[in-house]
């Protein structure tokens, strides 16, 4: 494995009484995709939390890019990126505002317009945010993210609620991003799109990693121990169907 | 994409940490004038206060007039001449709907009218010696025992000079009265500052506590806090941007009241100005704390209503404080905005200097460390 950018060790946070995330430990190499999978309530959300520096670490420690989160939240805070679960931006502000208000959160001034041509909004620029589909919202929410040239990006549940044109196109965005070398750390619900993006893939449940590999890998081992499905594998599935009767095209 | 030349790993330098704060401040002044609710509230909205209120006072504090019936029951020249001239008299608002003493009754008994003169049958019949006689009845009900009082008094030394012209009278003791050339504050005076201090309430505790909760639900302050801004450049960037839009909301006061109230401002401009921007940054301060430590609109709603409508009465925002009992004087002297609004008056319109104003900054520097401690301290990103 590549040079470790992300390394957990023993991570717990409880909330009350009540133990969300029970010491997992992972390490995500440089240039990354690593995915966190899980039903909801596994603690994937708080887990990404405490990386990303905005919920304190109850226990075990975290390290990012060779600096402790809990020590130093500022310093971590300025290599990453964060894509919240549902992307949201104030109203009455321009596109190009909002690029120009993430930029200068770090400090940093940029061309805004440059940004939203990355994530295909540029014809957008002087919109304002509220006028904005839920999947051109997520791509402002990518192109916001993204204004700091983070080193590790976190996205939780991008495509949650998302068309599959949109769907697609995102997976397209992140794609690019990690041709950048940008390291990348999801959390998803969909299993084709963890299959299709991660190179590893972190399985929780009940505040546990109970399975983490490469997902052909946790394939194999599923079918060693004589998995069979039920039905005859098909060569299409209904979603290959609808794009290829609606088309890839962005509806937006 | 493009990729920004300078290292990130190192902590931001204070320079990159003041241009976030200049940033953020740009950006949430040009959202607030898109904003035509907020705009409606913050500025539209204390100037209807202004009119409502500048009217009452203006009618109150021009000059004293006492709503009266005049009941004529003689038929004499005399009388005939003194209701023509009580008709032109300035103190003098006389009902012309009353021409009997029980219609003035019912009208004095319900408040509408302060007294009644009555002119008997024999006003102004002329005795033996060519010279008019008469007795005014003046009625008045125990309510307005004083206004009656009043009344009489400058009633008396009306036909004292009426009297005159028929008999010559020497009085050995007189008044002499001159009027003084300084001004006195008018109760608009009060009024005005009173309203500025609710604009400045209304803008710098009910702006951020609406605001705030709605920010925490959608999730826009916790998404911030994943960037490595400050809670202090956050803060930073909303005084100086409700600085900004407050001294436009209170530009605009100023103006109507003196263009339409005749407010006179003999105070320095520039003191002004400094003395309102440090007037918002301290009450900000308390919306900041609500607004920041309330998790959603529920919580924000009811404190902020509790913090701040005993403080709109008690300060002096629609009444004077000197209206009060004294020992309440005494206690609402400390309250956060009661500084603000005596400190406004004396500069605008009792021409004061900031220097003189030792007292009202003392207390407000006080206020406001006391204010910015709880709100750092309370703030939530969430």
């Amino acid at each position: 494995m590549a040079k470790s950018i992300v390394s957990a060790k023993k991570l717990r946070k409880v909330y009350g009484d009540k133990e969300t995330v029970k010491g997992i430990s992972f390490d995500v190499a440089e240039g990354e995709v690593f995915g966190i999978l899980g039903p909801n309530g596994a603690g994937k959300t708080t887990t990404l939390e405490m990386l990303e520096a905005i919920r304190p670490i109850d226990g075990g420690e975290a390290i990012l890019d060779g600096i402790n989160v809990a020590d130093d939240p500022e310093a971590v805070k300025q290599v990453i990126g964060v894509q919240p679960q549902t992307a949201a931006f104030q109203d009455k502000q321009k596109l190009t505002e909002i690029i120009e208000m993430f930029a200068a959160a770090y400090g940093e001034r940029v061309n805004p317009v440059e940004f939203l041509k990355d994530v295909q909004l540029d014809e957008h620029a002087n919109s304002y945010a509220e006028t904005l589909s839920g999947g051109q919202k997520q791509r402002l929410s990518i192109a916001a993210a993204i204004v700091h040239s983070p080193k590790v990006f976190f996205m939780d549940e991008p495509t949650t609620g998302l068309d599959p044109q949109a769907r697609r196109n995102l997976w397209e965005l992140i794609q690019l991003i990690q041709s950048k070398g940008v390291t990348v750390i999801m959390t998803t619900h969909y299993m084709e799109e963890a299959e299709l993006l991660c190179d590893r893939v972190a399985i929780m449940d009940d505040g546990k990693i109970i399975a983490m590999d490469t997902p052909k890998q946790l394939i194999k081992d599923l079918l060693k121990k004589g998995f069979k499905k039920h039905e005859e594998v098909q060569q299409a599935n209904l979603e290959d169907v609808f794009i290829d009767l609606t088309g890839k095209a962005l509806r937006d | 994409m493009q990729v920004p030349n300078d290292s990130l790993s190192n902590p931001l330098s204070l320079k990159k940490k003041l241009f976030t704060v200049v940033v953020f401040t740009k950006l949430s002044t040009k959202r607030f004038f898109r904003d035509r609710l907020a705009l409606f509230f913050t500025i539209l909205f204390p100037l209807i206060f202004l009119f409502v209120f500048g009217a009452l006072a203006g009618k109150s504090s021009t000059s004293v007039t006492f709503d009266v019936a005049i009941v004529n029951e003689a038929n004499t020249a005399l009388a005939k001449q003194y209701v023509k001239e009580a008709d032109s008299s300035k103190f003098l608002k006389i009902d012309p709907t009353i021409s009997s003493l029980s219609a003035a009754k019912n009208k004095m008994v319900s408040g509408q009218l302060d007294a009644t003169l009555v002119l008997p049958s024999n006003f102004g019949t002329v005795g033996s010696n060519k010279i008019p006689t008469g007795q005014l009845q003046v009625y008045y009900t125990e309510n307005d025992a004083s206004a009656g009082q009043t009344l009489i008094a400058v009633l008396q030394s009306q036909l004292q000079d009426t009297s005159a012209k028929y008999v010559k009278i020497s009085a050995p003791l007189t008044v002499a009265s001159d009027e003084l050339n300084q001004k006195s504050l008018t109760e608009f005076d009060y009024t005005f500052s009173g309203l500025l201090g609710f604009s400045i309430v209304g803008l710098g505790i009910f702006g951020p506590v609406n605001v705030f909760p709605e920010l925490k639900k959608q999730g826009i302050l916790r998404r911030l806090h994943t960037t490595p801004i400050r809670v202090w450049q956050y803060f930073t960037a909303t005084m100086a941007s409700q600085a900004i839009i407050g001294l436009i909301s209170l530009a605009v006061m100023f103006i109507v009241a003196v263009s339409v109230f005749n407010l006179k401002i003999v105070g320095n401009y520039l003191e002004i100005i400094v003395f309102l921007i440090f007037s918002i940054i301290m009450i900000l301060g308390i919306g900041l704390a609500i607004g920041g430590w309330a998790k959603n609109e529920r919580q924000a709603a009811p404190l902020s209503n509790i913090v701040v409508f005993p403080m709109l009465f008690l300060s002096g925002t629609f009444f004077p404080r000197y209206a009060m009992p004294i020992w309440l004087q005494h206690v609402t002297n400390y309250l956060p905005l009661t500084p603000v609004i005596d400190g406004v008056r004396l500069l605008a319109t009792a021409g004061d200097n900031l220097t003189q104003l030792g007292p009202q900054l003392a207390l407000m520097a006080g206020w406001t460390i006391v204010i910015y401690a709880i709100a750092f301290r309370v703030f939530k990103w969430e």
